[in-house]
C-alpha cells in the first residue's frame, strides 16, 4: 500500500507560508526582571534568524508561549513593535507553564508561536487623545501600546494613564511608572486599593480617577484592560464621558489554546478571542454574550 | 452528473478490489451498535444501518494525536512528517458528510490544520442512503441529501444502488473496481419512489423559524437554569457529535525527559475548565452556563460566522444524553412561546 508522507512542518514552509501553525519557534531568554512577587518580565529572541527578521507585531497582540514538556500559554506582547528582535512577555506565575517559566534562567529555551489576534488600531489611534484604564496585568498589553505610542509621540493628542493595583507592591512596571508621573507628555495617575508606608499616590478603585480627568469625546479613544470584574465599572466612567461605543477599545483574556480561532476555548459569543481579538471595541462586545 | 448502477451483490467485490489500494472503512455491526472499523473482507459491512455510535469525524479530528516530538533541550522539532494512508471511508450517512463540511469550514479556514487537511486530500468518501430513525431530524436542516463533500454517493433502490459520481476519482475507483451497468429510465423511477419514500417517512418536523433570534433574544430565559440543573456535564453529547470539533492540547514527556510530543485531544465545551484562565476565573462556571454555550455554538455563533446551522440532526446526542437534553427539546422549548 502506497504511503504519502505530507510534510507539516518543512522549516521553510513553516517560515514563509506558515504550513503548520502548531510549530513553535526555538527562543531563547535573553533577560529576566522580576517585577513583583508574583510578576516577571521575559525578555525573548527567536533563535532563527530569518524568522526574527521577520517577526512582526501589533501592540495588543499575542504569543503562544511554550515550555518544551510542560505545555503552552498565550501571553500578551509587552514591548513595543520597534524594539526589533526581541519580544518582552510580562508573565504572572499563575499556572503550569507559567510556573515552569519562572524556575528558567536566562539562556534557557522556550518556544514562540505567533504573533496572534487582532490588536489595538494603532494607525485609527493617530491624532487622538488616548485614555488608558488598566488594573493589575491588565497593564501587560497596554505596555506594549504605550511603549509605541511613546515612540511615535507627535502623533497623539494628550494621553492619560489611569493606573489600578491593589496595593503598591503589585504594580507592575513600578519604577518606570515612577519616573513618568513627572512627565508632562503623559498624564500618569496611579492608584492602590490598599496604600503601605511608601505610598504617596492616591488610594481607592480606578475608577475614582476619572474625576480627575477633562475628557474631550469628539477626539478621545478610551482603551481598558484589567481583571474581568473592573470592565463595566471602567466603561460606565467613559461613557459618562461621553466617549461613543466604537471608540473604546478592550482587551480580554480568554484560555486561547490553538490561537489560531480552531480549538474553540477562547469563544466569546460568536467571535473567537484569538483571531477576532483579543482587542474587541465596546460596540462589538457589548453583542457577544459572555463578553463581560 | 455521472450516474452507474451497481448490483448489492457486487458491493462486495467492489470493497475488496478498493481495499487492495486504500485502508477501507465501513460499518459493521459490533455489541453496542454500529462503527465504522478497517475491513478488508466486504461480507462484513453493514450498509442498511441506523447510525455508527461514535460519527466518522474521528478519522479527521482524531480522539487523540501528537501534533510533533521535539528536543525538550534545543526545541526542535525532531518528528516532522505525517503519514497518511490513502483511505476510503464507505457508507457514510448524508448527515455525517454534510457534518464534515461543517467542520472544513473551521480547520481549513483562515489557518489551516495540515492534520485534517492532509487527511481530507488523502480520503475518499462513498456515502449511502439511509431511512430516517425516530431521532433523526435532518429534514429540518437539510442535511439528509448531499450536494458534495462526497466523491461517490449510493441510493438504495432495494437490490441495487443508484451511483451518483460526485469526483473524478469516485468515478475512476468506481469504473475500475465495480461492476456496474447504465441507469435506465425504470432506475430513474426507482430513485424517485425512493426519495419519496425518505421524504414521507420523517413523522417528527421540528420547527426552526426565527431560530437565532429567539436563541439570542431568551438568553437570559430560565431553560438554561432547568437544563443546566438537568445536565451531567458528561460530555458525552459533544464525544458522539459530528460537528463537534473542541480540542484541547497537552505535552507529552517522555520518560527521560529529553524529548516529548505535543498531543491534542478532544475536548468538551461540557467540561468545567473549558473557559478557565490562568489564575482561575472562569467564564462558564456552571453546568447552565456551559450546556447554553454548547447550543449557543450550534445554532447561533456557528451560524452567525459561517452562515448555517452547526447540526446535521444525526441524533446521535438524543441516543447519547442520559437526561434527554437535545435539539429538538431545546428549539421545542424556545419555539414554545412564538407557536400559535
Amino acid at each position: 500500500m502506497k504511503k504519502t508522507h505530507v510534510p507539516v512542518d518543512s522549516s521553510q514552509a513553516y517560515r514563509e507560508l506558515r504550513q503548520n501553525p502548531y510549530r513553535p519557534w526555538p527562543a531563547r531568554i535573553t533577560s529576566i526582571t522580576k517585577l513583583t512577587d508574583t510578576e516577571t518580565l521575559f525578555e525573548l529572541r527567536i533563535i532563527d534568524h530569518k524568522v526574527r527578521e521577520q517577526f512582526n507585531f501589533n501592540a495588543g497582540q499575542f504569543m503562544e508561549l511554550s515550555i518544551f514538556g510542560v505545555g503552552e500559554a498565550p501571553i500578551s506582547i509587552s514591548s513595543a513593535p520597534s524594539k526589533k528582535g526581541f519580544i518582552e512577555l510580562c508573565v504572572r506565575n499563575a499556572g503550569s507553564v507559567t510556573g515552569a517559566l519562572h524556575k528558567m534562567r536566562c539562556g534557557d529555551i522556550v518556544g514562540l508561536r505567533g504573533p496572534f489576534g487582532r490588536g489595538f488600531p494603532f494607525e485609527d489611534m493617530k491624532g487622538h487623545d488616548v485614555l488608558m484604564v488598566a488594573g493589575g496585568l491588565g497593564i501587560a498589553p497596554l505596555k506594549s501600546l504605550i511603549n509605541h505610542i511613546h515612540d511615535e509621540r507627535h502623533e497623539f493628542g494628550k494621553v492619560t494613564i489611569l493606573l489600578g493595583a491593589r496595593n503598591p507592591s503589585e504594580i507592575l512596571f513600578r519604577q518606570q511608572f515612577d519616573m513618568w508621573r513627572h512627565r508632562d507628555d503623559f498624564n500618569l495617575i496611579m492608584t492602590v486599593d490598599t496604600p503601605d508606608e511608601t505610598w504617596d499616590g492616591e488610594v481607592g478603585l480606578v475608577t475614582k480617577l476619572f474625576d480627575q480627568i477633562e475628557v474631550d469625546p469628539a477626539k478621545t479613544v478610551g482603551v481598558i484592560c484589567g481583571p474581568p470584574v473592573m470592565y463595566r465599572y471602567a466603561i460606565d466612567e467613559m461613557r459618562k464621558k461621553k466617549l461613543p461605543v466604537d471608540r473604546i477599545y478592550l482587551s480580554f483574556e480568554r484560555r486561547m489554546k490553538c490561537g489560531i480561532g480552531i480549538c474553540n476555548h477562547c469563544g466569546i459569543g460568536h467571535k473567537y478571542a484569538c483571531i477576532d481579538g483579543p482587542v474587541f471595541n465596546y460596540w462589538e462586545a457589548m453583542n457577544l454574550q459572555e463578553a463581560m | 452528473m455521472y450516474f452507474r448502477i451497481l448490483a448489492k451483490d457486487h458491493v462486495s467485490t467492489f470493497v475488496e478490489g478498493l481495499a487492495h489500494v486504500y485502508e477501507v472503512f465501513a460499518p459493521v455491526k459490533n455489541e453496542s451498535g454500529f462503527s465504522f472499523e478497517q475491513v478488508s473482507d466486504g461480507s462484513s459491512i453493514v450498509l442498511d444501518y441506523p447510525m455508527t455510535i461514535i460519527p466518522p469525524k474521528k478519522y479527521f479530528v482524531r480522539s487523540k494525536e501528537s501534533l510533533f516530538r521535539y528536543d525538550t533541550h534545543s526545541g526542535d522539532v525532531v518528528e516532522s512528517e505525517l503519514e497518511v494512508t490513502p483511505r476510503v471511508l464507505f457508507g457514510v450517512h448524508a448527515c455525517d458528510i454534510n457534518a464534515l463540511l461543517m467542520t472544513d469550514k473551521v480547520f481549513l479556514g483562515d489557518y489551516e490544520d495540515p492534520y485534517y487537511k492532509a487527511r481530507r486530500e488523502h480520503t475518499l468518501i462513498v456515502g449511502v442512503s439511509c431511512m430516517p430513525v425516530l431521532t433523526c431530524m435532518c429534514d429540518t436542516w437539510g442535511t439528509g441529501e448531499v450536494q458534495q463533500g462526497c466523491d461517490l454517493f449510493l441510493t438504495d433502490l432495494g437490490d441495487r444502488y443508484f451511483v451518483t459520481c460526485h469526483s473524478v476519482e469516485g468515478a475512476h475507483v468506481l469504473d475500475t473496481f465495480a461492476d456496474t451497468h447504465e441507469a435506465t429510465a425504470e432506475d430513474t423511477k426507482a430513485l424517485e419512489e425512493h426519495l419519496r419514500a425518505f421524504r414521507e417517512a420523517f413523522s417528527r418536523p421540528v420547527d426552526a423559524t426565527s431560530l437565532q433570534l429567539l436563541f439570542d433574544a431568551k438568553y437570559n430565559d430560565e431553560l438554561w437554569e432547568e437544563i443546566g440543573e438537568a445536565c451531567l456535564s458528561c460530555g458525552a453529547c459533544s464525544a458522539v457529535c459530528p460537528t463537534c470539533y473542541c480540542f484541547d492540547v497537552n505535552d507529552e514527556l517522555d520518560a527521560d525527559g529529553n524529548a516529548g510530543a505535543r498531543v491534542r485531544c478532544w475536548d468538551s465545551c461540557m467540561n468545567s475548565q473549558f473557559a478557565e484562565v490562568a489564575g482561575g476565573h472562569d467564564f462558564r462556571p456552571t453546568r447552565a452556563s456551559r450546556v447554553r454555550y454548547r447550543f449557543y455554538h450550534k445554532f447561533w455563533s456557528y451560524p452567525a460566522r459561517y452562515g448555517k446551522t452547526l447540526c446535521v440532526g444525526c441524533g446521535r446526542c438524543d441516543v447519547a444524553c442520559k437526561v434527554n437534553i437535545n435539539p429538538r427539546r431545546i428549539i421545542g422549548a424556545l419555539q414554545e412561546g412564538a407557536r400559535s
